[in-house]
């Protein structure tokens, strides 16, 4: 499969084997982490910090400015989670990582635990993912086995233990907060902010959570440093992009993409282009949580933060959706608002009372009972909830609603006037 | 749950000194990978084991939505319904597993062979519709494909094996 | 200290104080409905938002989880603030049934006062309003609505941070989301546990003893003590109020009964909690009262009784006197004064632990479960109850004193509030008040004194003690 652009991840072929401890120290695994624990921690976080990777969550915090938080106190307990709970709609990417690459994951859990004086880090994922679990899981006990976890490391005093903390089912696990708050055991209800996580965090300790994409980076910018990493992407997106796409494209699947390739190129080209070679009404940039956009708007895009901003969306979690000409949005709506009133966890009243309400009116449409003042309504609640929860998830699924009716507008007016759809309800993409 | 507290002491080796509410959801997967569910009697053994409020597990198995306190079928058919996997079919998809097997989404065949959930994104919308089998992803699903599994599972439990 | 600015008056708080905190201190509010000054913070009911000002523009969160910072300026009512309070209210009020005609919170309800104040709009929505349980059985005290409950967890967090119970949950996730006692049935056994119903801002949560016996508003709080142990709480007993008395015929007992008590916040004693004996102390108050003396129990004129018990008290050799320890102060001083030289004075418990009852704990219930044995033993030492055989008169005075130990032929002056056998026994019986018929104070255990005031009217026949003892050591005044 060719690849837009240069790879700092998806670098080897993938096989059934290529996954094992044997391939990935013949590919020259865990050799970083050698070079790495001869460096001062602190020099670690600042060669992070000045390959200005960017967070692969969704959110594009800089990964260095979150470290630096984190001051490795000797004997002070602070903890490392990589998120592993991908359950944003659309995003598969960090499952390649963990089924692929896992070795990866944990060789970079290792540095990042050197350089932030971790001792317990943790790889929360997803209660769903069975291969994933059994790949990562493989791994550890494989690093376990070898000596790289449990026991000091390489000949310094450095020894990390990684647990694999499986969720049951919740969205708003993969939400950082939320996410420690379900390894403490119980509902993952997120917290307000202040403390920051990285103040305090799992059991009241300053706590790192990054997503394993991110993590997955910390290898190969240690490896080639910083300012060899700073080569790839653009000036303001350093480096690559794991993008996973689906819906109506020919090839869906994960995708590494060098920061600042041409978006409309990706899609054509190395996506193959529209199912049965279908126009395209518009696509999903990064998780549902993100503005859609239209074909014409990405056509000047390049894939990065800078270029896809400004247009009113974001690259997010890179879980990319494309959407072909005759697709219904009313019903698209609906199976989003289904979705993050599933997923709402009811802690926060915004959130809580918006969800299941955006839901009823948005069925009602559906239903041919719509009235004109929905679409103010739906508008309006998601301004309710534009930075007043606990946590981003209000933030969200205002965002995707407001995107949606502000480029669909005409089709909820033709479903509500004609109770029925423009479109039959159509999600697929038919032949 | 008693049979299983070697291997939940096996488990906390790799925690850090005072995580034991943090046992809380392995153990409870544990346990219902074990029955195929969570009995009352686990909760209070669990309880008693791990020393946390007997709220607190109460909480946890009504909130996820993974964990279950009823017995389902032998083989748990989860369909997932959300965007990517809708726009390849989720819903004919959902719709005609209902209709083989004669149940509604939520709802467990009278043999009690199979039980047919609706899901929210399981992160296979690359491989789009997504439907699990008790923990196996199955992928790219079409109607030809399901009637094959469902006549397989059914034949297998017809066989007696599993 | 930081200084800062909430709506133009500048301030100082401690460092570390939030912004509700700072506010309150200063006595400017805030709304809100899920903080509780002696609970942790979830920040999760949204209504306390306020503006802080920054580079020219304002911010808007909320100010129960806000560190207050040097030179800070806060606005608690501006437009970006009233109208996201207006927007949180919406849906607050979204599937909440609007049954204030039927809710025993109505009149008291943050909800109500709220919707008042920051909304006072219909709601938006044209969608039906979600159900959820009605009537659900908490606990065999406290009944559940789950349509009226706003999620805001104070109930599920006192029962963590304060009773430690952990007797409530919040199940589900949601708007489906429900609180739920613990499933093995032991909330029921939390002795705090009518507290969540004092600090549910709506009217979900509901005491079963008061469920639709009264509209708040004809009630009126009466400050008072919780004579059910040594701790003293301050309480307010309700009761009817005297403009809205009910005239019919045979009314009497509903214009004077207390129809619920809730805690009166001391940081002294109690703080704002106190258990659920004090809730049920009209119980203990509302006994059968014994309302006429008696000499040798056939019944006597208030009087004659008086005159008789002094041909005792004067004929007597070895008279021993055995105190209350529910009476007031003020009582106890009045015997001290008229009859303590005269006496040998004794302090007895009236009341002992009731079985199946919470001896004591670390959180406020007292072994000792009688109100003011601290002021009795103040004025009348600490020695044993032991009677000496060779006593020849024995006053007891209030309940619990078991008269088998009063040594044979003594003669027995007996001062009780209650309809009991023992009042027949003895060669003199004056009926006496109790708490709720006069004013006095209570010592606690660790000293502290405080003040119970006059519900209702003393009834006929029965004596006052403070005058009585006057009237007994051949003073003026003769008890009523």
């Amino acid at each position: 499969m060719t690849m837009p652009g240069r790879k700092v991840i998806m670098n080897f072929e993938v096989t059934p084997t290529s996954h094992s401890l044997e391939e990935y120290r013949a590919r020259g695994g865990y050799a970083t982490l050698e070079k790495a624990l001869k460096l001062q921690p602190a020099d670690i976080t600042k060669e992070v910090t000045a390959s200005g990777l960017l967070g692969h969550g969704g959110a594009a915090f800089p990964v260095g400015r979150k470290w630096g938080v984190m001051k490795p106190i000797p004997g002070e307990i602070h903890y490392l989670c990589a998120n592993a709970d991908e359950g944003e709609p659309g995003t598969f990417k960090d499952r390649w990582i963990l089924e692929n690459a896992p070795h990866l994951l944990v060789e970079s859990m290792l540095i990042t635990s050197y350089a932030l004086g971790v001792r317990h880090a943790f790889v929360y994922i997803r209660g769903e993912f069975d291969l994933p679990y059994r790949r990562i899981q493989g791994a550890i006990d494989e690093a376990y086995a070898a000596g790289y976890l449990g026991k000091p490391v390489f000949g310094t005093d450095f020894a990390l233990d990684i647990v694999v903390y499986r969720g049951a089912g919740s969205y708003v696990c993969g939400e950082a907060s939320g996410l420690i708050t379900s390894i403490e055991g119980r509902k993952p209800y997120p917290r307000n902010r202040p403390p920051r996580l990285t103040v305090r965090g799992l059991y009241q300790k300053p706590t790192v959570i990054n997503n394993v994409e991110s993590l997955a980076n910390i290898t190969g910018i240690i490896r080639m440093g910083a300012e060899e990493f700073r080569k790839i992407g653009t000036a303001k997106s350093p480096g690559t992009q794991l993008i996973s796409i689906s819906g109506h494209i020919a090839k869906p699947g994960v995708y590494e993409v060098e920061y600042g390739y041409p978006w409309a190129k990706f899609l054509d080209e190395d996506c193959g282009g529209m199912l049965h070679g279908a126009k395209m009404k518009c696509v999903v940039p990064g998780g549902i949580s993100t503005k859609v956009l239209t074909r014409a708007e990405i056509e000047p895009l390049t894939l990065c933060h800078e270029s896809v901003n400004p247009a009113g969306s974001g690259i997010g979690s890179g879980g990319m959706i494309a959407i072909a000409e005759g697709t219904c949005m009313v019903r698209l709506l609906q199976v989003l608002l289904r979705f993050y009133h599933h997923e709402s966890c009811g802690q926060c009243t915004p959130c809580r009372e918006g969800m299941g309400w955006m839901h009823r009116i948005i069925d009602r449409i559906v239903e041919g009972k719509g009235v004109p003042e929905d679409i103010d309504r739906l508008y309006a609640i998601s301004a309710a909830n534009d930075g007043t929860t606990i946590c981003g998830m209000g933030d969200a699924a205002g965002y995707a609603t407001v995107g949606i009716l502000n480029k669909y507008r005409d089709e909820f007016e033709y479903f509500i006037t004609n109770r029925r759809s423009k479109f039959d309800g159509r999600l697929e993409c038919l032949a | 749950m008693k049979h299983l507290i070697p291997e939940f002491e096996k488990m906390k080796e790799r925690y850090p000194e005072g995580f034991e509410s943090s046992l809380v959801l392995p153990c409870l997967r544990r346990i219902q990978e074990d029955r195929g569910f969570v009995a009352e009697e686990d909760i209070v053994a669990l309880v008693d084991y791990l020393k946390v409020p007997r709220i607190q597990v109460e909480e946890v198995l009504s909130y996820y939505t993974m964990l279950r306190r009823k017995p389902i079928g032998r083989f748990h058919l989860q369909a997932c319904r959300n965007i990517a996997c809708s726009m390849r079919g989720a819903e004919g998809v959902i719709a005609h597993l209902s209709r083989k097997l004669g149940v509604k989404p939520g709802q467990t065949t009278p043999d009690g062979t199979f039980t047919l959930t609706e899901v929210e994104c399981l992160g296979s919308c690359g491989t789009a519709p997504v439907v699990m089998v008790n923990e196996a992803y199955h992928e790219n699903m079409s109607t030809e494909k399901l009637d094959r599994l469902v006549d397989e599972l059914a034949a297998g439990v017809r066989a007696g094996g599993k | 200290m930081p200084r800062l600015t909430i709506d133009g008056r500048e301030i100082e708080a401690a460092a570390g104080r939030t912004v509700m905190e700072a506010a309150t201190d200063a006595g400017i509010f805030i709304p809100y409905f899920c903080w509780h000054p002696k609970l942790s913070v979830p920040g999760n009911c949204r209504i306390c938002v306020v503006g802080v000002e920054d580079k020219g523009g304002e911010w808007v969160e909320i100010a129960c989880n806000m560190p207050v910072t040097e030179g800070m300026v806060v606005y608690t009512n501006s437009e970006k603030v009233r109208a996201r309070r207006k927007a949180t209210m919406q849906f607050i009020t979204l599937n909440h049934p609007v049954d204030c005609g039927i809710c025993d919170k109505a009149g008291e309800c943050t909800l109500q006062d709220y919707h008042y104040e920051y909304n006072g709009e219909r709601s938006i929505s044209v969608d039906a309003k979600a159900h959820a349980t009605k009537h659900y059985s908490l606990s065999p005290r406290i009944v559940l609505d789950n349509e009226r409950c706003i999620q805001c967890t104070r109930c599920v967090r006192f029962t963590r941070e304060i009773s430690k119970s952990n007797g409530l949950g919040m199940q589900n996730r949601a708007d489906h989301s429900l609180v739920r006692a613990v499933e093995d049935g032991s909330f029921a056994n939390d002795p705090y546990s009518d507290n969540v119903i004092d600090i549910c801002p709506v009217g979900a949560l509901l005491s079963r003893s008061f469920l639709h016996k009264a509209r708040v508003w004809y009630l009126k709080p009466t400050a008072s003590v919780c004579p059910g142990c040594s701790r003293g709480c301050t309480v307010n007993l309700w009761h009817r109020r005297p403009e809205w008395r009910l005239r019919a015929p045979g009314m009497r007992a509903q214009n004077e009964t207390i129809d619920r008590v809730t805690p009166l916040e001391n940081p002294a004693v109690n703080g704002p909690w106190i258990c659920n004996k004090g809730r049920d102390i009209a119980k203990v108050l509302g006994r059968a009262r014994a309302e006429t003396a008696m000499l040798k129990g056939r019944p006597a004129e208030l009087q004659g009784a008086i005159a008789q018990a002094r041909s005792l008290i004067a004929a007597a050799r070895k008279p021993v006197a055995v105190v209350s320890s529910w009476a007031s102060n003020e009582e106890l001083a009045a015997f001290k004064a008229a009859l303590g030289a005269r006496f040998s004075v004794l302090v007895k418990a009236d009341h002992e632990p009731e079985p199946g009852e919470v001896v004591q704990d670390d959180i406020l219930i007292r072994a000792d479960k009688n109100p003011n044995t601290a002021g009795a033993r103040a004025l009348f030492g600490e020695a044993p109850l032991a009677l000496p055989p060779d006593a020849d008169l024995v006053l007891v005075w209030g309940e619990g004193l078991d008269f088998g130990l009063i040594p044979a032929g003594a003669k027995i002056v007996y001062l009780n509030a209650w309809l009991q056998p023992e009042n027949g026994h003895a060669d003199v019986f004056f009926p006496t008040s109790i708490q709720t018929e006069r004013d006095g104070h209570y010592t606690n255990f660790a000293g502290v004194t405080s003040a119970f005031t006059q519900c209702f009217p003393r009834p006929a026949g029965v004596a006052d003690a403070q005058a009585l003892f006057a009237a007994l050591a051949g003073q003026a005044g003769g008890g009523e």
